[in-house]
């Protein structure tokens, strides 16, 4: 592959200078002069009628400015199925609902004044179970959600999931082997470092500011557009800062009742309000990865050979919807294009429970899916006596594949991955011997190239170069840490021929920043890294152009490298690129170097039966681990993690490897140690003491692997890299677990005491 | 009722006038607009909030105010020199890639350099053991622990 | 947040009248690590806290033959002292095991017993090396076994106006060797789901176990000392079958609780476990 001057290098993090030092602002760190604090009243049931609300103690409190009900505030509906309102009347659904809101002078007496609010409460049965909620007669969550032919009240959503290609049926009767099995897998959370916060402020003429930590500015912008309209505030303008985010992985996919309540009360008090979570709130009142239960099937011929693939899944959806309903749409892709397999079904329900309601959580539905798929991939390798990584290799992906889903597979090095990690591990030597110790794997397909879940998967650049040569890059990408602002400026600096240090990217404005559909499907490198590069190509033609007329040589005869505009013919023919700019804006008709592209990809939406071309390329991965498993505690402990990931091309190692390394830490916490707790609807662990994440003592040393398969579609070859890291580490460590002990747990977290459980049972066979 | 402490603060002798309920976090966040040091969650399972007490990492978010009263105590915003320059860890934590969303950066760094004050040559199990206290969401620390182990080589 | 005074005595006499003028309105506080969050999540809501860091001759470890350690000496004095991981290196360890260097560095022992939680990581180490307290009042001082300082979770035997001085420590006869034994669910920053500690004195001639001490955590509402199973093994050779049955009787005599981080079933287990393996390590 082609070498090049910033693409491929280990380049530091362009802000983690300000993050050493202390001096990054966060959306907690910010204060703008007059500010107020809000506080949110949540509710004290999960299913119960509000009968009356006395906030009367509360407004009496000296220092609190405004006291808000779902009594006393518009209507706003927000979410995916607009379901949700900022603060709830009527009734609540689940512990989370926002029932009334405080402004106050300082945060303390907004708090107080919280304590003040008398709720009574008419208590309704709840139900937590979604199989339980999809019941003829189980209390319904919303009373007026009408669902299935007869159009009557349901839990469960109007939303179709299925996916049907070739004939399930016939692939099970042409099976050898099939295996069928349930899997569980559990609420687990973000653990953002930085908790949510916003502040909300509107100038004299009701337009509103918004400082927040969203990674979806542009959509976000639109969300709250539409409240204002709501709080008829009709044609009024949003503008979104983003303050340094502190870690999002998903959790600022979708606009949150707290936003929409700082609104409101900056608008009823015409002050700045400002909403900081506790580390509390955050557990409960944000967004985890949903819930499910997963009945699957798959079936082999003798040889190993995939013949189908027939999964059903309920989704516990929670009280209100957000993204997490539509996790399915994610959930296909592995299901119908992980491996070749040429029948596929896939049916997925969502359904309202008084539990809380998902969101987008890094992976979107495939690491759930993928734990049941790999999980299972193992048990019909082991059926077929058959090596699961000859089983693997049997049934990879290749290049120039069209999956079920009608996906175009492009480059893909699924097989090398696959071959990587055996090597390292040393598969065929340590494999199988069920002495305690074992090595497991587990591959993965994700977008690589964008993901078409709007109609647009576009994002917008906007380049500008200075009298001195700086190059301003106006991006719509959101950078929540994982460095797309680094990425977007290596590409820039290599398209355009100038320093790294030359590129500034800025990215935290709408009021500046051109249009982007969201920091989600691992599509920022793909999507906005192509937006930038094509506006740098603008940028660079006309720098060329003004250049040629000061050096006297035509502009194809031209090149930029390091600061310098030269003559590939006449070296004598040169200047430095400030005085090319200074020349272009002091003349007499002079011009402006500048340009904008607005890159959108070509893929496309799925179409009514789900099917596709949903991203330009798709990433690949396998994970391999290699477990020691004590048989007394049943605790497992890592000795080996190997991480193969098809990047494309590694725009930037160093970061690309953190994501990896990032990536396959959350994946082993949500493999064995992390979940959100909820007894009776109520999370009963909101604190890191007992949600755990992985500390620096537990996390194994993980070697990353990259494949480079240089995409003819990415930036310089690259593919998305920010999910995959998580997507196969649960099924890989699950397949790890069952080489070393012969058990196979089928529900996540793999607990000591379900292994143990599983170990007991298997000796009183 | 408010009180009067007195105590050194990245090397400068400070005396300010405090509530006594309050934490020294609250103190050098909210009074001496420090915003380095992080919160992270107020209860002293994430490290965010760490700072050096006479050399020491100790969590400010826990840390009752007036129990600072004499004490020497160093945030982020005191690791950098005068002209600038960043610390030996700073930079490292720079060049390895150990930085994501940073938030829990300015902790980490503090309990890295209390480490390396005590062992400048640690070896991987107390770098790890050093950091135990400090969470982070987005490295999974490989790289963190890296940069560690090269500031202890310069 | 909920407001309090701070008040920091510069004598235990001045910490007593204190306790005395003030009552059940204020609240004793050692490093603070537990007594904050306490506070934070409303368990405790006192209008004072009287700290004890400022008193004199509180974070001592001293002594040849009975060793002291003042009630404010933290974990990470305990942990990096020479003579503690010397004379009691179980008690050392499971200081190093505490929380985080963070939280070592501020947390004291006396404040780990006094918050008296039944997964006190200090706890069965202690219990095994038959501590005692020195406990401190205006009516005088008085010594008790750390066994009977623990009444159930959150409660000792201290008297409101009472403050725990120091521990204190016999050595425990020739030839003893011990295990302690932690699980959790991560390698740091974890409460035990169960902790052990077990301490044998072996006869190097005859190999008889004459003195067996066994404390566990995590299983009871206090730590406790399980003499059932210290009486299968004292007086005799140690083998297979004895440490199994000592686990076994372990196992038996503690009643576990379910919560969020293990199900009685699994804590009733596991003691059988880890005293067995705890027995097996002092062996060797």
């Amino acid at each position: 592959m082609t070498e090049f001057i910033n693409v491929g290098k280990r380049i530091p993090k362009s802000d983690a200078q300000e993050k050493v030092t202390g001096k990054a602002i966060y959306i907690q760190d910010l204060k703008i002069p007059g500010m107020l604090w809000g506080k949110i009243l949540y509710s004290h049931h999960p299913h119960a009628r509000i009968l009356n609300i006395d906030t009367s103690e509360a407004e009496k409190l000296p220092g609190v400015k405004a006291v808000l009900t779902g009594y006393n505030i518009p209507t706003i509906k927000f979410g995916f199925y607009k379901d949700n309102t900022p603060l709830k009347s009527n009734k609540v659904c689940s512990y989370r609902d926002e029932v009334a809101a405080v402004a106050a002078i300082d945060p303390d007496i907004a708090e107080e004044a919280i304590n003040l609010i008398k709720v009574e409460y008419e208590l309704l049965p709840p139900v937590f179970d979604p199989e339980e909620a999809m019941k003829e007669g189980a209390p319904l969550i919303h009373e007026d959600h009408l669902g299935g032919k007869e159009k009557k009240p349901t839990n469960i959503l109007n939303i179709p999931w299925k996916l049907v290609a070739g004939d399930v049926e016939e692939g099970r009767k042409n099976s050898d082997y099939v295996a069928e099995n349930r899997f569980k897998v559990t609420w687990v959370t973000h653990c953002c470092m930085g908790t949510s916060g916003c502040i909300a402020q509107f100038d004299p003429r009701d337009n509103l500011t918004i400082y927040s930590n969203t990674q979806i500015p542009s959509l976000a912008q639109r969300d709250f557009t539409e409240a204002l309209s709501a709080m008829g505030l009709q044609g009024k303008k949003v503008r979104l800062i983003k303050a340094t985010i502190g870690g999002a992985f998903g959790s600022k996919l979708d606009t949150y009742p707290y936003e929409y309540i700082a609104i409101l009360l900056a608008h009823r008090t015409r002050k700045p309000v400002k909403i900081i979570f506790s580390r509390e709130e955050e557990f409960f009142a944000t967004s985890p990865r949903q819930a499910a239960i997963i009945d699957i099937a798959q079936g082999c011929k003798k040889d190993g050979t995939l013949t189908f693939r027939d999964v059903r899944m309920v989704l516990d959806n929670g009280a209100y919807t957000s993204w997490g309903a539509t996790t399915p749409s994610v959930m296909m892709m592995p299901i119908s294009s992980l491996y070749k397999v040429p029948h596929v079904r896939y049916v997925a329900k969502c359904v309202y429970t008084n539990n809380t309601y998902s969101q987008a959580f890094r992976g979107y539905g495939n690491p759930q899916a993928t734990f049941a798929i790999e999980s299972q991939i193992d048990s019909l390798a082991e059926m077929a006596g058959i090596d699961p990584l000859d089983f693997r290799l049997r049934n990879a992906n290749t290049p120039g594949e069209v999956t079920p889903q009608r996906f175009k597979v492009g480059t893909c090095g699924l097989r090398e991955c696959i071959d990587a990690v055996a090597q390292r591990l040393d598969w065929r030597q340590n494999r199988g011997k069920r002495d305690g110790r074992g090595v497991g794997m587990a591959s993965l397909i994700h977008v690589g190239g964008g993901a078409r879940v709007y109609k647009s998967d576009g994002c917008g650049t906007i380049i500008k170069v200075d009298d001195f040569g700086t190059v301003n890059v106006i991006t719509g990408a959101t950078d929540m840490g994982q460095g797309a602002d680094t990425v977007i400026a290596q590409i820039v600096a290599e398209e355009l021929g100038v320093r790294i240090q030359d590129v500034v990217v800025t990215h935290t404005d709408t009021d500046i920043c051109p249009w982007d559909v969201g920091a989600h499907a691992s599509r920022t490198t793909f999507v906005a890294g192509n937006s930038a590069k094509m506006a740098a190509k603008k940028v660079k033609e006309q720098l060329l152009e003004v250049a040629s007329r000061s050096l006297g040589e035509v502009p194809e005869n031209l090149e930029i490298r390091d600061r310098m505009v030269f003559s590939k013919i006449d070296p004598e023919k040169k200047s430095p690129l400030g005085k090319v700019l200074r020349a272009a804006h002091y003349t007499t008709g002079g011009k402006m170097v500048m340009a904008e592209y607005f890159y959108d990809p070509p893929n496309e939406n799925l179409d009514k039966e789900f099917k596709g071309n949903l991203s330009v390329t798709y990433a690949y991965g396998t994970h391999g681990v290699e477990v020691e498993v004590d048989k007394t505690t049943g605790q497992v402990n890592i000795l080996k993690y190997i991480a193969a990931h098809d990047v494309g091309r590694a725009v930037n190692p160093m970061l690309l490897e953190g994501q990896v390394y990032g990536g396959a830490a959350m994946g082993i916490g949500y493999a064995l140690m992390e979940q959100l707790v909820l007894n009776n609807g109520k999370v009963i662990n909101p604190d890191f003491r007992d949600y755990k994440i992985l500390t620096a003592s537990d996390i194994p040393t993980i070697e990353a692997i990259t494949i480079e398969t240089d995409d003819p579609f990415g930036p310089f070859g690259a593919k998305g890299i920010g999910e995959p890291g998580l997507v196969p580490t649960a099924p890989a460590i699950a397949n790890a677990i069952y080489d070393a002990i012969g058990v196979r747990i089928k529900d996540l977290p793999i607990t000591p005491e379900k292994i143990l459980a599983a170990l007991k049972g298997k000796d009183s066979k | 009722m408010k009180q009067t402490v007195q105590f050194k603060l990245n090397g400068e002798s400070i005396q300010i006038e405090v509530e006594p309920h309050l934490s020294l976090l609250q103190v050098i966040r909210e009074k001496l607009e420090l915003t380095g040091t992080k919160e992270g969650c107020g209860m002293g399972e994430c490290g965010a909030c760490t700072v050096l007490v006479d050399g020491k990492a100790i969590n400010s978010c826990l840390f009752p105010i007036l129990e600072v009263e004499g004490k020497s105590v160093t945030t982020i915003e005191g690791l950098i020199e005068a002209d600038g320059t960043l610390h030996p860890l700073q930079r490292s934590f720079v060049e390895n890639g150990a930085v994501q969303c940073g938030f829990c950066t300015p902790g980490m760094v503090l309990s890295a350099k209390a480490l390396l004050d005590q062992h400048p040559k640690p070896t991987e199990k107390q770098i790890r053991l050093a950091i135990s206290g400090n969470l982070c969401r987005c490295t999974g620390y490989i790289q963190i622990i890296r940069a560690i182990q090269a500031a202890s080589e310069q | 947040m909920k407001k309090f005074d701070y008040l920091k005595p510069q004598s235990l006499e001045e910490v007593l009248s204190l306790l005395n003028q003030f009552g059940t309105k204020a609240k004793l506080i050692g490093g603070g690590t537990d007594a904050i969050v306490m506070q934070r999540q409303n368990k405790i809501s006192p209008d004072l806290f009287i700290s004890l860091r400022g008193i004199p001759g509180l974070d001592h470890i001293e002594g040849n033959g009975l060793l002291k350690i003042g009630a404010m000496v933290t974990h990470r004095a305990i942990e990096q002292s020479p003579l503690i991981r010397e004379r009691f290196p179980l008690l050392s360890e499971a200081s190093g095991l505490l929380g985080s260097v963070q939280i070592r560095n501020v947390a004291t022992l006396g404040g780990n017993l006094c918050t008296a939680s039944p997964s006190a990581e200090t706890a069965p180490p202690l219990l095994v090396y038959e501590a005692e307290v020195h406990l401190i009042s205006q009516k005088g001082e008085r010594r008790i076994p750390l066994e009977s300082f623990f009444l159930g979770p959150g409660e000792t035997a201290l008297e409101q106006k009472e403050v725990l001085k120091e521990i204190l420590l016999q050595p425990p006869p020739p030839n003893s060797r011990g295990a302690y034994l932690k699980l959790g669910r991560r390698k740091a920053m974890d409460l035990a789901v169960v902790n052990v500690a077990v301490l044998l004195t072996l006869n190097p001639k005859t190999g008889i176990c004459e003195r067996a001490r066994i404390a566990l955590g995590a299983v009871a509402p206090t730590p406790i000392r399980v003499r059932e199973a210290e009486n299968i093994i004292e007086g005799n050779q140690l083998n297979d079958e004895l440490i199994r049955k000592a686990g076994e009787m372990a196992k038996h005599t503690c009643s576990p609780i379910s919560d969020i981080r293990a199900s009685s079933e699994y804590r009733r287990e596991m003691v059988g476990v880890l005293v067995e393996k705890a027995i097996r390590q002092s062996l060797t």
